[in-house]
């Protein structure tokens, strides 16, 4: 490690010493759940895996192993060490099997997810139909977090572990398997699967594995056909077990082969039908069909049929499906006038991102920000959208006719109102390492600088020579100069002059040749005849123009008629276009047509469009619950339905009552030191730590856990209890609180608590805490941290004048030289970002700084420590620390702030979060301030359920390992520029494996390995366009529908009508049809308890209270979107089909809100 | 006698090419000569029509019928004659459909001259039906329309069971001392297994709920397995010594009583009970009903007089997602336009009625209202009676239960296997008549528009129960109520073979009326 790392890591953990230290003085006061700090710092992965499963030793023997193999090896050797009890104090078979498991699925996912611990319910014996016993493996839905690999190869560690510990293996009955088939195709059909296996593949694979697959039901489906069966708990789908079996074994079975031919015990020989992909196909007529080719893959074959057309790649729709209201296309699938796709990365980008200009931002009525996530065609699924204004924007067509390319965001927003149509939408920026992680085939390239500066270095010309000559702009040369190049050095068309002909036909091309034949030059602009033909052929290329009632006026107009074989006197100098020309991709490319007539060589410009959408809008918000809370303290109802503390510390809902007695279920706690019980983490008597206390809930004996934590009553044989339901003094504590740390009720609006705890032991956070929140203004979530959430982006150099900080700042911070090794001297220059490091949005410093202060105000007065922070403004959080955390993650990840963006996103270097196992295609977690994380975090708060332990800081990462991030980002490609093979490559649809780019994954592991992510394109700043979408700043779903049908109609490449049919479809339909079935089958509640009626009560009024009860679902939220769908139906011209189906629902409602006998009736009423 | 001279004017008539409505062959009946008449008749209507229609016979024969005798005999039944069942305003219709109707009819005549079916006289056909939503759907979705309904099915069904209990409201047993005799008629609101494996029944009634607790080692434990949400049922036990529950030694369904007997017609005369035709569906088989219909015009056919189907007439739209790839017609109302085609190929002469399913373009929630005008305007061939879902249709004087099925999947869904399945829907509609209602449970898939009353109380008890939905043929006897879930008319979709339902396709249960057997004839 170079020695700059080696002192950045050094002073992140310094810091994180510091604080601490701090946070260990301060939780020994005693308030507490526990009297220590409850994240413990992992050093590396080992430590990680170890914390989160709570089983001493691990990391230890991870470490040992981790010298000597890989780690799913190390992963299998662990699974011996179980068996024979040398890891894990387990007893039963089932005990240490379930061990194995564990640790593989944490071995194998760096320790990070959840999926461990949420994700594995239990691991049972389970006795066979021949009286031998198997091994039964309960998966919950976080297995998802794990990952396919993961999930499989922990059936594999189950089944050696079975094996060295001499249990049979599962021997499936008959409707078992058919069980299986079917419950995955449910879980397919109701939750989706990435890999839908076929019924047989499902069958084959449940009747040869040899572990028990079985798990918690998930959703309430069922299915039909393969009811309660004897050893299957439940009728509903096992969410887990689907997740395993269907994108574990099914989809992962090349890799699990690759570990069971090692091992002798264990032998999966059925693995290889399954690789062949054999199993179901000599059968067809079992198949639902239609499956059989994934689409968006690569034109077969592109020489089998004649005549011949240029590389492409097939469109794909997927990622039209789903559409809703609100979240306009951008492009329909590979279409004209669409993204057309550039290669390169900016600085800001990789890792699921899409780099678009900010011109184009606007010009899509600002529906694009930076870090709103859009559905994409091509390569993976999302992207993450960041400006680059180093690529081209979009070219539109003004009310008055004209047509222009629009590369300035100012401009864009000058024109916005007047743009008539979107012509085209400007270019995509895709890097290269997308395609490789995505594995799909490269897709011909965009003719741009980048490819043409190679072919023009190529070629005879002094490129050296052009390149430091003052009156020269190789990038964008007059079009002389290119002409010239072109000619004389034979080196292709600068891309500048290069229009996109590959979109028009040979017909429209003759055309266009026909007019500039009559046509003359007036005032250095060549004028045309305004016809329909030539105005859209112009278009259509990409040709700037104006246009008056009679004529068209190209003011740059040479490259065109040189292009189409005109001299500059305008004197065409060929007759006519051969045969080849005309069949050329069936006569709507006119690129054989240019080959013919054209002096040079022209490339495609633009052979690729990129289709997409919006998915959803970025993310800047502080994390709350709903209600928001500022204290984890139950006060029942008597808060009322705002949970405030105040008003239930004076509950009384009788004269005779003591107000502020309030009944709730709370942990019972017991003094260490006297013996007092409390609720309290601290004794109230002694001020010493207290603990949970059990009891037996039957015989009331007292207990102690025993070393694994299991409580259990010796003689009753139930498990001992800490709760009770317990009358407490809301009034005193309350009161009690406030003078505790000297606060007045006045300092705050309002304190909320919350109903009730549903954490095992219920323990209550001290109320102090929430009083301070109250008057700080921020709350908390349901661990106890305070948290922002932003959306994931990612950059790899930064200006410190674009993150509002000075380069005396970024000096301090460890920053010495620029991108270029030159001293850092000037707020504009380059420099490569840390790995730890992280910009935050406005928002996010502002909620930040609210919590330093609240923190502040904790050590002080509660604690009564000294201050940590001591910060007024948002420069001073500069420096500090913070936790990164994501959601189906158990580990926290610490970041130091650098700076600030207005845009509504968290850049940050993308191996931070890719630390997260996060990448960026619109995926969003939260950073919390490390102070708050220290203090106020407990697992004692964390809900008692499936999940409960998810997105909670178990442990804490305080250095990012390369090799242990989430390989995604290993795919990022870090050089300077793509070599030509590249750019050549994309027109064979190569193969991105085929092509030689630097990736980030080759310095992984080397004294590099923080350094050198260098990128092909800089953008000015990384928060350019607008600062949030427009899907944000629209009020209603209306007023954002609206919006988006009306970019609909003026995007050229997307096709209204069905944008119109599909936001039916797929938004206003099914919840037009879901809330009517809601409401016919709806529960009711009770206005004055909440109480919850299955049925509407007989009574009429509510059973508990005797209040007023009402109707869950009413007419109005059942209704609302018909009379819209209707108008929207028959204003985009949608299919008779999807307005019978209105029309038929709006009959229905009609029938079920109507009363028959006072309907309006008669002609009268219609006319 | 009166079948034999209207048999003989019919194949007279056909012998000169012409079909004849029900109105023109009793105006032929009621002359002094028929033959003479029949002669008359063909004069006067013109040589392209194909059929003799009462419209153009009644100024014919009207004084002659006026001043003739009557020409009944001794035996004709007397309520036939003064219960018309069809008015000369529909009359007017069959004469305006016939001319829609040439191939059909035609085809209709050459069967005559042969073996085939003889058309039916005229007037013998009685249809009567209760219970119909259709026009009368007053509930306008609020709250206390929801609380009206269920009070409503509590009070109706409450009724059947005052006979076998002596009711205490809820709130009166919470009052009582413990240790005491109790009974109790109450709407399930929950059932829950107790840790120890007990089981808990919460009664409702309109004073509020109490818990009775089932023994799992008691007999009557078996009953709770049948038990859903939201009927009605009367329990018999002893309270607590706290009285805080009831500890169940009876419980006691509304159902059908076992001395059930069920009415007949007084001829031999059938009725074939259909549903689930899905005209439109890329699976229709339309082979096998071209089949059915054929046969329905044989002789061996000649008593099957009335057609009833139960619902889902056509495959509709957007009945589940993407739909549109699985149908072969895309239009509604080209569906119902293929579907009046389809009816169109059976005998002219047959009654026929029709309920909508959860197929069809009427509102889902149940109560299902019958085909609004528009739709009834497309199936006006053959006149059939068009009526809401469920409805009680009396037909020569033989009541049937015309009931899609929508909660027969629920049935089956919450019952255990032997107690219904798909392969014997006819055992979930047992359950339904035992709890005296065709979708007791609430919430869950079953869409409930809350109306004044609750239309899907079966009130009385029908001699014949008719569903279908499952698409699952079977039938049966229950308390001596015959039980009839017909097969469909569509080959096993995608779906169902996703779910491993097997269709019976292209069956017609054929009921004879006069002594309610069941015939299931198969047509592919």
């Amino acid at each position: 490690m170079h020695e700059e790392d080696e002192r950045y890591f050094e002073r992140i953990e310094s810091r994180l010493d510091e604080a601490f230290d701090r946070a260990e003085r301060a939780r020994e006061r005693g308030g507490d759940p526990r009297p220590e700090v409850e994240i413990p710092v992992a050093k590396d992965m080992a430590d990680r895996v170890e914390n989160i499963l709570g089983i001493p030793g691990v990391a230890e023997r991870v470490r040992e192993l981790e010298e000597e193999m890989s780690r799913e090896e190390a992963a299998l050797a662990l699974a011996e060490d179980f068996a024979e009890g040398r890891v894990g104090e387990y007893e039963t078979k089932g005990g240490k099997i379930e061990g194995a498991v564990r640790t593989a699925v944490a071995l194998l996912t760096e320790g990070v997810v959840a999926a461990p611990i949420e994700g594995i319910d239990r691991v049972e014996l389970l006795e066979n139909d021949d009286g031998t016993e198997c091994v039964r493996v309960f998966y919950a839905g976080p297995i998802r977090s794990a990952g396919g690999t993961a999930q499989a190869l922990s059936v594999l560690v189950a089944d050696y572990a079975r094996t060295l510990l001499d249990v049979s293996e599962y021997q499936a009955r008959d409707d078992e398997i058919e069980r299986y088939a079917e419950e995955v195709g449910l879980y397919d059909k109701t939750t989706g699967l990435q890999y839908s296996p076929k019924d047989k593949e499902t069958k084959f694979i449940a009747r040869n594995c040899p572990v028990l697959l079985d798990g918690e039901s998930t959703g309430d489906a069922e299915v039909s056909g393969f009811r309660d069966l004897e050893r299957v708990g439940t009728n509903n789908p096992r969410g887990g077990m689907c997740l395993v079996l269907a994108e574990g074994i099914a989809l992962k079975a090349p890799k699990i082969q690759r570990y069971t031919r090692e091992l002798d015990e264990v032998d999966w020989p059925w693995l290889q039908d399954l690789i062949d992909g054999t199993i179901g196909e000599s059968d067809d007529s079992d198949e639902d069909g239609g499956e059989s080719t994934e689409e968006g893959d690569v034109a077969s074959d592109p020489e089998s049929d004649e005549p011949a057309g240029p590389p492409r790649v097939e469109p794909a729709t997927k990622f039209l499906r789903d559409l809703i209201a609100g979240r306009p296309v951008f492009s329909h699938p590979s279409r004209p006038g669409g993204f057309r796709l550039r290669y390169g990365r900016a600085r800001n980008h990789g890792f699921a991102t899409g780099g678009i200009h900010p011109a184009t931002m606007h010009i899509v009525d600002d529906f694009l920000a930076t870090g709103t996530q859009i559905k994409t065609e091509r390569p993976g699924k999302a992207h993450g959208i960041i400006p680059v204004d180093t690529i081209e924007g979009p070219t539109v067509r003004l009310a008055n006719g004209e047509v222009r390319r629009i590369d300035d965001p100012a401009e864009a927003l000058d024109v916005q109102n007047g743009v008539e149509k979107i012509i085209d939408a400007g270019e995509y920026l895709v890097n290269f390492g997308e395609f490789v992680e995505n594995n799909h085939p490269l897709a011909p390239a965009s003719y741009s600088f980048e490819w043409w500066i190679q072919e023009f270095e190529e070629s005879a010309a002094n490129v050296q020579a052009l390149a430091d000559s003052p009156h020269v702009d190789l990038e964008s040369p007059t079009v002389e100069e290119a002409l010239d190049w072109a000619v004389e050095y034979d080196a292709p068309l600068h891309p500048n002059y290069t229009y996109l002909w590959h979109d028009l036909s040979t017909s429209e091309f003759e055309a266009l040749a026909d007019a500039i034949d009559g046509a003359e030059v007036t005032a250095g602009e060549l004028e045309l005849t305004r016809t329909q033909v030539v105005r859209e052929a112009l278009e259509t290329l990409l040709v700037e123009h104006r246009q008056t009632a009679e004529t068209l006026s190209v003011p740059e107009w040479r490259a065109l008629v040189a292009t189409m074989g005109f001299s500059e006197e305008l004197i065409r100098e060929w007759d006519s276009l051969s045969e080849e020309a005309h069949a050329w991709d069936d006569g709507t490319n006119a690129m054989k047509a240019v080959e013919e007539v054209a002096p040079f060589t022209v490339r495609e410009r633009a052979p690729t469009r990129i289709g997409n959408r919006m998915g959803r809008p970025e993310k800047s918000e502080k994390r709350e619950l709903s209600p928001a809370v500022h204290t984890l303290f139950p006060i029942g109802e008597a808060g009322g339905s705002q949970r405030n503390v105040a008003k239930a510390a004076r509950h009384a809902p009788d004269m005779r009552d003591t107000p502020g007695e309030v009944e709730v279920s709370i942990g019972r706690r017991e003094c260490a030191d006297c013996g007092t019980r409390t609720f309290r983490g601290d004794c109230p008597d002694c001020g010493g730590n207290t603990f949970p206390h059990y009891e037996c809930p039957d015989c009331g004996t007292e207990l102690e856990p025993d070393e694994a934590g299991r409580v259990e009553c010796p003689r009753c044989e139930v498990e001992g209890t800490s709760v009770d339901r317990q009358v407490i003094d809301l009034d005193g504590i309350y009161h009690d609180a406030l003078s505790a740390i000297n606060e007045r009720e006045g300092s705050f609006e309002m304190l909320k608590g919350v109903k009730g705890l549903t954490s095992s032991h219920k323990t209550p956070e001290p109320m102090e805490k929430g009083v301070l929140r109250a008057k700080h203004g921020v709350s908390a979530f349901k661990d106890g941290t305070i948290r922002y959430d932003m959306t994931d982006l990612p950059v790899s150099s930064v200006r410190p004048e674009e993150l509002d900080i000075s380069v005396d700042e970024f000096r301090r911070l460890g920053y010495h030289e620029d991108i270029a090794g030159e001293p850092l001297e000037h707020d504009d220059q380059l420099v490569e970002l840390k790995v730890q490091d992280i910009v935050l949005s406005d928002g996010a410093a502002e909620h930040l700084l609210k919590t330093a202060d609240f923190v502040d105000d904790l050590l002080e007065r509660y604690y009564g420590l000294d201050p940590f922070y001591e910060v007024s403004e948002r420069e001073e959080l500069v420096g500090e620390l913070v936790f990164g955390m994501a959601p189906h993650t158990s580990a926290a990840v610490v970041g130091r702030v650098v700076g600030f963006t207005s845009a509504a996103v968290g850049y940050a270097h993308p191996y931070f979060h890719a630390s997260k196992r996060r990448n960026c295609d619109g995926d969003e977690d939260c950073v919390m301030l490390l102070m708050d994380g220290l203090l106020n975090f407990s697992k004692e708060y964390l809900p008692d359920k499936r999940g409960g332990q998810m997105d909670a800081p178990l442990v804490m990462s305080s250095r990012i390992d390369p090799a242990e991030i989430d390989d995604e980002a290993h795919n990022m490609d870090v050089v300077e520029r793509y070599p030509l093979e590249f750019y050549e490559a994309t027109l064979e649809l190569a193969d991105p494996g085929e092509v030689d780019i630097r990736l980030a994954e080759e310095s992984v592991g080397t004294d590099d390995q923080y350094r050198g992510f260098s990128h092909t394109h800089d953008t000015s700043n990384i928060a350019l366009g607008p600062d949030l979408s427009a899907y944000k700043t629209l009020g209603s779903m209306m007023d954002k529908m609206d919006a988006q049908l009306e970019l609909a109609r003026k995007l050229r490449a997307v096709d209204e009508t069905d944008v119109a049919e599909r936001v039916i479809e797929y938004h206003f339909l099914p919840d037009l049809i879901g809330n009517l079935r809601a409401f016919s089958s709806q529960e009711t509640r009770c206005l004055s308890c909440g109480k919850k009626y299955r049925r509407m009560p007989l009574s009429g009024d509510c059973r508990e209270c005797g209040g007023t009860v009402n109707l869950t679902v009413h007419e109005g939220s059942v209704s609302k979107y018909m009379d819209t769908a209707t108008r929207v139906a028959e204003e985009y011209g949608c299919r008779e089909y999807t307005k019978q189906r209105l029309a038929i629902l709006d009959r229905s409602l009609e029938s079920v809100f109507e009363n028959d006998k006072n309907k309006q009736s008669g002609i009268a009423d219609f006319m | 006698m009166a079948e034999e001279t209207d048999r003989r004017i019919v194949a007279e008539l056909a012998a000169r090419g012409y079909n004849a409505d029900r109105e023109a062959i009793t105006l032929i009946a009621g002359t002094p000569d028929p033959e003479d008449a029949i002669e008359r008749a063909v004069e006067t209507v013109s040589a392209d029509a194909l059929k003799v229609t009462g419209e153009q016979l009644r100024g014919l024969f009207e004084d002659e019928r006026r001043d003739a005798s009557p020409r009944r005999d001794a035996n004709d039944s007397p309520s036939r004659a003064s219960n018309p069942p069809v008015s000369p305003a529909k009359t007017d219709d069959e004469a305006t459909n016939s001319a829609e109707t040439v191939p059909v009819e035609a085809e209709v005549d050459t069967s005559a001259m042969g073996d085939g079916r003889v058309p039916v006289e005229s007037g013998r056909q009685l249809v009567e039906i209760l219970g119909d939503i259709t026009g009368q759907s007053t509930g306008t979705g609020e709250y206390s329309d929801f609380v009206t309904v269920f009070r409503d099915r509590y009070e109706r069904l409450a009724g059947k069971l005052r006979r076998r209990v002596n009711h205490r409201p809820a709130d009166a047993i919470q009052s009582m001392p413990g240790g005491g005799n109790a009974e109790m008629i109450g709407m399930v609101n929950d059932i829950r297994s107790t840790a120890s494996g007990h089981w808990l029944i919460e009664l409702e009634d309109t004073t509020g709920v109490f818990p009775c607790l089932v023994m799992k080692d008691r007999e009557i434990a078996d009953l709770v397995n049948e038990l859903v949400y939201d009927e009605v049922i009367a329990v018999r036990g002893t309270l607590a010594d706290d009285a805080g529950i009831l500890f169940t030694d009876e419980i006691f369904f509304p159902d059908v009583p076992h001395t059930h007997k069920p009415n007949t017609a007084d001829r031999h005369v059938q009725a074939a009970l259909i549903s689930d035709v899905h005209v439109g569906s890329q699976e229709f088989a339309a082979d096998a009903w071209s089949r059915f219909a054929d046969w329905l015009h044989t002789e061996e056919a000649q008593s099957v007089e009335y057609l009833l189907l139960a619902g889902d007439m056509v495959e509709g739209v957007g009945v589940y997602p993407n739909q549109d790839e699985e149908l072969s017609i895309i239009d509604i109302y080209e569906q119902y336009e293929a579907f009046a085609e389809y009816l169109k190929e059976v005998p002219g002469d047959l009654e026929i009625v029709m309920i909508p399913g959860n197929h069809d373009a009427v509102r889902l929630a149940e109560p299902q209202p019958a085909f609004d005008e528009e739709l009834r305007e497309i199936m006006s061939a053959h006149d059939a009676r068009i009526t809401g879902n469920p409805s009680t249709v009396t037909i020569e004087g033989v009541s049937v239960l015309m009931y899609h099925g929508m909660s027969l999947d629920e049935i089956i869904a919450d019952l255990p296997e032997e107690k219904a399945s798909y392969d014997d829907p006819q055992k979930a509609m047992y359950h339904l008549l035992k709890k005296r209602h065709v979708a007791p449970k609430y919430g869950g898939k079953m869409r409930i528009a809350p109306e004044e009353r609750d239309y899907l109380v079966i009130d009385e008890v029908p001699d014949v129960f008719h569903t279908g939905h499952v698409h699952k043929l079977g039938f049966g006897t229950y308390h001596n109520v015959t039980a009839i879930n017909s097969g469909c008319w569509q080959e096993q979709t995608a779906f169902q073979k996703s779910v491993n339902i097997d269709p019976d396709v292209g069956y017609a249960p054929i009921v004879d009326l006069d002594t309610l057997d069941v015939t299931a004839r198969k047509f592919t």
